[in-house]
């Protein structure tokens, strides 16, 4: 993720504690170095004995700062989510607002375990899995239909009904879509066939997730996508999880055919 | 793809037929502006619209704005259930205004 401290005015960060581990680990984004590992560690520990959801609101003296950190456990480990927001709440009506409501819906996302955020040999598991049904690459806006078409295709030959099908078009539309505007314009989109399942892969290279992006366009000309692919995919998949960094992002987005 | 075509007079429609997505910016805006040019209001039918998502709906209410702002009101119609659940879910009317939706 591209947000730091200094340039973004929201970010979120996932980090992952494992039960006995000293340190904690930076899933989404880095570590942010002003937060002590040893109070994250203590949190963390705290939330997997309690088997509770644990979240402390930080103002700083301006009262304009206000971070957030929610630990989630996870059974063997505990998933920390760090909302920072930079001072911007006093521009009082700033559209910006939005973005920390967006942050604030991911966060809620992954503690009711909606959205799971992955790491690297976690993603490379799950996007391995199953057999595969159909690779596509995708490199312009004409190829979002297509793969549309393909994926209704597929849905189809699993005796999926109307409304499953369309919103799992939709969804794969908006990932789909995502990729295009804020992924470095191409990647790939492949299809699996799990047990009880179909897995959508929706793949790139890009410089992973800038949440400011949502709000702003990346370029002049360019369109800001609000964040509300997002919100359509969590609310419509029965299972997503997200893995980004410098290296590019991928979406693993699941739907139960059984 | 998205497809349009436009009934003319001092209240035009422009029919859309099709998939309003990221690829539909150019062609919604050129139909709608070429029927917008001295009309009192403008109506979009949606009844052919197979699909529409975020983009599509952000490209519309943009447009819808733009086009309330230069004191050319835009009225949509006809719009299926799969339309309209993506307007619900998006909350087009609060972004648009009720009257967009006559319906």
């Amino acid at each position: 993720m591209a947000d730091d401290k200094t340039s973004a005015p929201a970010s979120l960060r996932v980090y992952r504690y494992r039960a006995g581990a000293e340190t904690v680990e930076a899933v989404l984004g880095t570590l942010d170095p002003e937060v002590p590992q040893e109070d994250l560690v203590a949190h963390a520990d705290e939330a997997l004995e309690r088997d509770t959801f644990m979240c402390y609101a930080v103002s700083q003296a301006d009262d304009f700062v206000a971070d957030e950190l929610c630990f989630v456990p996870q059974g063997d480990h505990c998933d920390i989510l760090s909302i920072h927001t930079d001072g911007w709440q006093r521009h009082h009506g700033d559209h910006r607002r939005s973005l920390v409501e967006i942050l604030n819906d991911l966060a809620a996302a992954v503690a009711c375990g909606k959205l799971r955020v992955l790491d690297a040999g976690e993603v490379e598991r799950a996007a391995a899995d199953g057999l595969t049904l159909l690779e596509r690459d995708i490199r312009c806006t004409a190829d979002l239909q297509a793969a549309r078409e393909a994926v209704d295709d597929i849905l189809r030959e699993t005796g999926a009904d109307d409304v499953t099908r369309h919103r799992t078009v939709l969804c794969i539309s908006e990932a789909i879509t995502n990729m295009l505007l804020h992924g470095g314009g191409h990647g790939a989109m492949t299809v699996r066939r799990l047990g009880d399942r179909l897995r959508f892969v929706v793949a790139d290279r890009g410089p992973g997730l800038n949440f400011l992006n949502w709000i702003e366009p990346p370029a002049e000309g360019g369109q800001a996508s609000m964040g509300y692919g997002y919100k359509i995919i969590l609310d419509h998949l029965d299972s997503v999880a997200l893995h980004t960094g410098s290296g590019g992002t991928t979406l693993v987005l699941d739907r139960l055919t059984s | 793809m998205l497809r349009t075509s436009i009934a003319q007079g001092p209240a035009p429609t422009v029919y859309l037929a099709g998939e309003m997505d990221l690829d539909c910016a150019d062609t919604l805006r050129e139909a709608v502006n070429a029927a917008a040019l001295g009309a009192e209001t403008v109506t979009l039918d949606f009844g052919g619209v197979e699909f529409i998502d975020s983009s599509g709906t952000g490209i519309f209410v943009r447009l819808a704005l733009d086009l309330k702002s230069q004191g050319t009101p835009v009225v949509a119609r006809n719009l299926s259930p799969a339309v309209r659940g993506v307007f619900d879910m998006l909350r087009v009317r609060e972004l648009v205004g009720d009257e967009v939706f006559p319906d």
